[in-house]
C-alpha cells in the first residue's frame, strides 16, 4: 500500500513537471511570437502621440551629457506641442540608459524599437556605440540619428557602403581633424606637433590620424605621438616624451575631465604651447575643471550656444530646469527632434520609411546648431565652429 | 629625460604605497584584502573637496576632517559588517565578498548622492614646477611625497616601537593566544581599521589634490593592492618597496615602450609574482607579518 502511494505521488509530481514543461514552452512560443511581431516595427495608431526614441549615457562617467540630452529632447517636445505637435499629432520622448556601453546601448535601442514602438532613435554621442548601432538600424529598419557622433564609419560601413538608416547631426572627424590642423597651421602658425592620444577610443585615434594628415599636408610635421588610455589620471610619462620633441603645439582629442588633467600637468612639467582639442573640450566644466593651465589654448566644435541664436533655447532651457547650465548634447537632441518635424512634414505620413527618405532627402534644414544639408552618399553634413579659451571664457575664432 | 620620468615614476608610486599600506595593514590582521579600500579613499576624496569648498575652515582641517572622515567609515564597516563575519566563524572568503558589496555600495551610494560630476579641488597650491637642471618637480608633487613619507615614518614608528605596534603584531600572529594574553583584540582590529581608512583617506585627498576627484576614483586601489602582492601580502615595508617599483615601472613603460602595454606589464608582473614567489619581495614566514 505503501509502495503504491509512493509511486503515485512520483506519478502526479512528473505529470505536473509534464504540464509545466508545457507551460514553459507555450510561454517561450509566446515570447518569441512578440518578438516576431516587434521585429517588424509598425506605426503607432493614427491618433496616438508620435513616439520618438532617445538613448544616451543617463548614468555612469558621461552621463552629464546623457541627462543633458534628455533633458533637450523632453524640453523641445513640449515646445513642439505647445506649438501644435507635428502633423496635427503629439510627440512624446521615450529616454533610455544605454550607460556609454555598447551592450546597453544595443539592448536599449531594441527595447525602444520593439517594446516601445518609436519612430525613430536620437542618440548616443559616442562614435563606437553608434558604429554598433548602425546595422541594426537598417535590419529593424528605424532610423537613429546620431549626435555628435563624428566618425565616419557611424552612417557608411568599412566597404563604403552606406547605412541607409543611419544619420548624424554633427561633423565627422576627417572635417574636423582638417578644421583643426588648419587651426595649428594657420592661426597658431605652428610648423611642428605633438599629439597624445586615447589608443582605446576611435574618437581619439581618428581625429589624430586626419590632424596629421592634413597637418602634413599644410607642411607641417609631427615629431611627436604617444598613446595613452581612458581612466588613466597620470599623464607625465607620456608628456614628458613630447616635451623632449619640443613641439609648437600639442593635439590633446580627449574629453574635458582628461584634458584638464593632461593641461596642469603639461603645465607642471613646463610645457607652455598652446594645447588643441576637438568637440571633446566642448563643456562649460573644462574652464572651472583646468583652470589657468587650459588658458590660451584652442578648441573646434559643433556649432554650440557660443552662438547667439540660441539665447531663446538656452533661457528656457535654464527655467525648465533649475538655472542648470546646458551642455551642447542638449542643443543636439533639440535640433535632432526638429529635424524629424521638418521631415516629416515634408513627408506628409507618419512611418519610419517616409521619416527616412525625408531625412536623406534634406537640403536645407535650419536648426540653432546652423543650416544643414545631407549629403544622401553618405549622410554627411559639415557646419564647425573653433573656439579660443582666453581669460577664462569661450571665444569664437571666426 | 630619465631623472624626469624618476621624478615622475616616485610621485606616482608614493600614492599608490600610502594605499598598499592600508591593504598589508589588514591583511596582516584578518587574511583577507579589503576591496573597499579604494572606495574608502574616495569618500575621504569627497569630505576634503566639500570641507575645502564650504569655505568655513582653513585647508588643513578640511584635510584632517577627510582623514578623520575615512577613517570613521573604515571603522564602522568593520563593525557593521566585518565583525559579525567573524564571529560566526565564517571562512575568510566571506570578509572578502562582504569588502565587494561595501565597495560596490559605496560606490554607488555617491554616485546617487552627489552624482557623476568631475570634481577638482580649489587651487590651495599655484601649479608650479620646481625646476633643477631641466627636470620639473611639481610642488604638490614635493609636498605630497614629503607628507607620505612623514606618515609612513610615523607608521612605522607605530607598529615597532610602540605597545600598539606589539598588540597588533601578536594579534596578527596568533589572535587566539593574544586574546588569552590579555590582549583586547577586537580593539586593536577595530584600531588597525581606523588606521587604514585614515591612511585611505589620506592618500584620498593627495589623490584629490594632484588630479580629480570622482565616485570611480577608487578603482586605483587595484594598483596599489598589486603592489601589496608583489612586495609580500601583509608586509608593510613589502607594499611601499611594491608600490615604488610599479610606480616606476608602468612611467619606465609608458615613456620608453608603449603606454598601451602599461597594464599588460603590471599585471604580467602579478602573474610572474604569484609563480615563482607567491609570498612576494618581502613575504615571510607567519611570526613577521605586520
Amino acid at each position: 500500500m505503501k509502495n503504491y502511494v509512493e509511486t503515485k505521488s512520483i506519478q502526479t509530481k512528473r505529470s505536473m513537471m509534464k504540464s509545466k514543461k508545457l507551460v514553459l514552452i507555450a510561454l517561450a512560443l509566446v515570447l518569441l511570437g512578440g518578438m516576431l511581431s516587434g521585429c517588424a516595427p509598425k506605426a503607432a495608431k493614427d491618433d496616438g502621440p508620435i513616439r520618438i526614441g532617445y538613448v544616451g549615457a543617463l548614468s555612469g562617467e558621461t552621463a552629464l551629457w546623457g541627462q543633458a540630452g534628455l533633458n533637450g529632447a523632453l524640453l523641445a517636445a513640449k515646445e513642439i506641442n505647445a506649438a501644435g505637435g507635428i502633423l496635427g499629432r503629439q510627440v512624446e520622448v521615450v529616454g533610455l540608459d544605454g550607460r556609454a556601453e555598447t551592450t546597453d546601448t544595443v539592448n536599449a535601442f531594441r527595447r525602444l524599437v520593439t517594446e516601445e514602438k518609436v519612430l525613430a532613435v536620437i542618440g548616443t554621442n559616442w562614435s563606437s556605440l553608434n558604429i554598433a548601432l548602425a546595422p541594426i538600424a537598417d535590419e529593424l529598419k528605424v532610423p537613429v540619428i546620431a549626435t555628435a557622433a563624428s566618425n565616419p564609419k557611424v552612417t557608411v560601413d568599412e566597404n563604403g557602403k552606406l547605412h541607409p538608416y543611419s544619420f548624424r547631426i554633427g561633423f565627422i572627424d576627417p572635417f574636423q581633424g582638417q578644421v583643426l590642423a588648419n587651426l595649428a597651421s594657420n592661426t597658431i602658425g605652428a610648423k611642428t606637433a605633438g599629439v597624445i592620444y586615447d589608443v582605446g577610443s576611435d574618437y581619439s585615434t581618428g581625429l589624430s590620424q586626419y590632424f596629421e594628415e592634413q597637418f602634413v599636408k599644410n607642411g607641417g610635421q609631427v615629431v611627436s605621438k604617444v598613446e595613452a588610455h581612458t581612466g588613466d589620471n597620470d599623464f607625465r610619462a607620456q608628456l614628458s616624451v613630447i616635451k623632449e620633441a619640443n613641439p609648437e603645439v600639442i593635439l590633446v582629442p580627449w574629453i574635458y575631465k582628461d584634458v584638464a588633467l593632461i593641461a596642469n600637468q603639461a603645465r607642471e612639467l613646463g610645457i607652455t604651447v598652446p594645447l588643441l582639442g576637438g568637440d571633446g573640450w566642448d563643456s562649460p566644466e573644462l574652464i572651472d575643471l583646468a583652470g589657468p593651465a587650459i588658458e590660451g589654448c584652442y578648441y573646434t566644435s559643433q556649432p554650440s550656444f557660443a552662438n547667439p541664436i540660441t539665447k531663446p533655447f538656452y533661457d528656457a532651457y535654464m527655467k525648465e530646469y533649475n538655472n542648470l547650465v546646458p551642455e551642447t548634447e542638449a542643443l543636439f537632441l533639440r535640433d535632432g527632434l526638429y529635424w524629424v518635424k521638418d521631415a516629416l512634414e515634408r513627408a506628409g505620413e507618419v512611418s519610419s520609411d517616409a521619416l527616412r527618405t525625408a531625412l536623406e532627402n534634406t537640403t536645407k534644414f535650419d536648426g540653432l546648431m546652423g543650416s544643414m544639408a545631407i549629403d544622401p552618399a553618405t549622410h554627411n553634413q559639415e557646419t564647425c565652429l573653433c573656439v579660443h579659451l582666453q581669460e577664462r571664457r569661450a571665444r569664437m575664432v571666426r | 629625460m630619465i631623472i624626469q620620468q624618476l621624478v615622475n615614476g616616485i610621485s606616482v608610486g608614493s600614492i599608490y604605497a600610502l594605499m598598499a599600506t592600508g591593504y598589508a595593514l589588514i591583511y596582516s590582521l584578518l587574511g583577507f584584502s579589503n576591496w573597499a579600500h579604494g572606495d574608502i579613499a574616495m569618500v575621504g576624496a569627497y569630505i576634503g573637496f566639500f570641507a575645502i569648498t564650504a569655505s568655513i575652515f582653513p585647508w588643513w582641517v578640511a584635510f584632517l576632517l577627510a582623514i578623520a572622515g575615512a577613517g570613521v567609515l573604515s571603522l564602522l564597516s568593520e563593525r557593521i559588517a566585518y565583525r559579525r563575519i567573524r564571529q560566526n566563524n565564517s571562512p575568510t572568503m566571506f570578509l572578502m565578498i562582504a569588502a565587494m558589496g561595501l565597495s560596490v555600495t559605496i560606490q554607488n551610494a555617491v554616485l546617487v548622492f552627489i552624482g557623476s560630476k568631475f570634481k577638482t579641488y580649489p587651487q590651495i597650491l599655484p601649479v608650479k614646477a620646481i625646476e633643477i637642471g631641466g627636470t620639473f618637480i611639481g610642488l604638490i608633487d614635493l609636498i605630497s611625497l614629503g607628507v607620505t613619507v612623514v606618515v609612513l615614518g610615523l607608521l612605522f614608528y607605530l607598529i615597532e616601537r610602540t605597545k600598539f605596534g606589539l598588540a597588533v603584531k601578536a594579534s596578527a600572529t596568533n589572535m587566539q593566544v593574544a586574546s588569552l594574553l590579555g590582549i583586547n583584540v577586537d580593539k586593536y582590529i577595530s584600531l588597525v581599521f581606523l588606521l587604514s581608512g585614515s591612511l585611505a583617506g589620506l592618500s584620498g585627498v593627495l589623490l584629490g589634490m594632484k588630479y580629480t576627484v570622482y565616485p570611480q576614483m577608487g578603482n586605483i586601489a587595484l594598483k596599489a593592492f598589486i603592489a601589496s602582492v608583489f612586495g609580500g601580502l601583509g608586509s608593510v615595508p613589502g607594499a611601499i618597496v611594491g608600490a615604488v617599483v610599479i610606480g616606476l615601472m608602468e612611467v619606465f613603460v609608458a615613456g620608453y615602450v608603449n603606454a598601451g602595454l602599461r597594464d599588460l606589464f603590471t599585471f604580467a608582473l602579478l602573474i610572474g609574482v604569484l609563480v615563482v614567489r607567491p609570498t612576494g619581495l618581502f613575504g615571510k614566514s607567519v611570526q613577521d607579518k605586520a
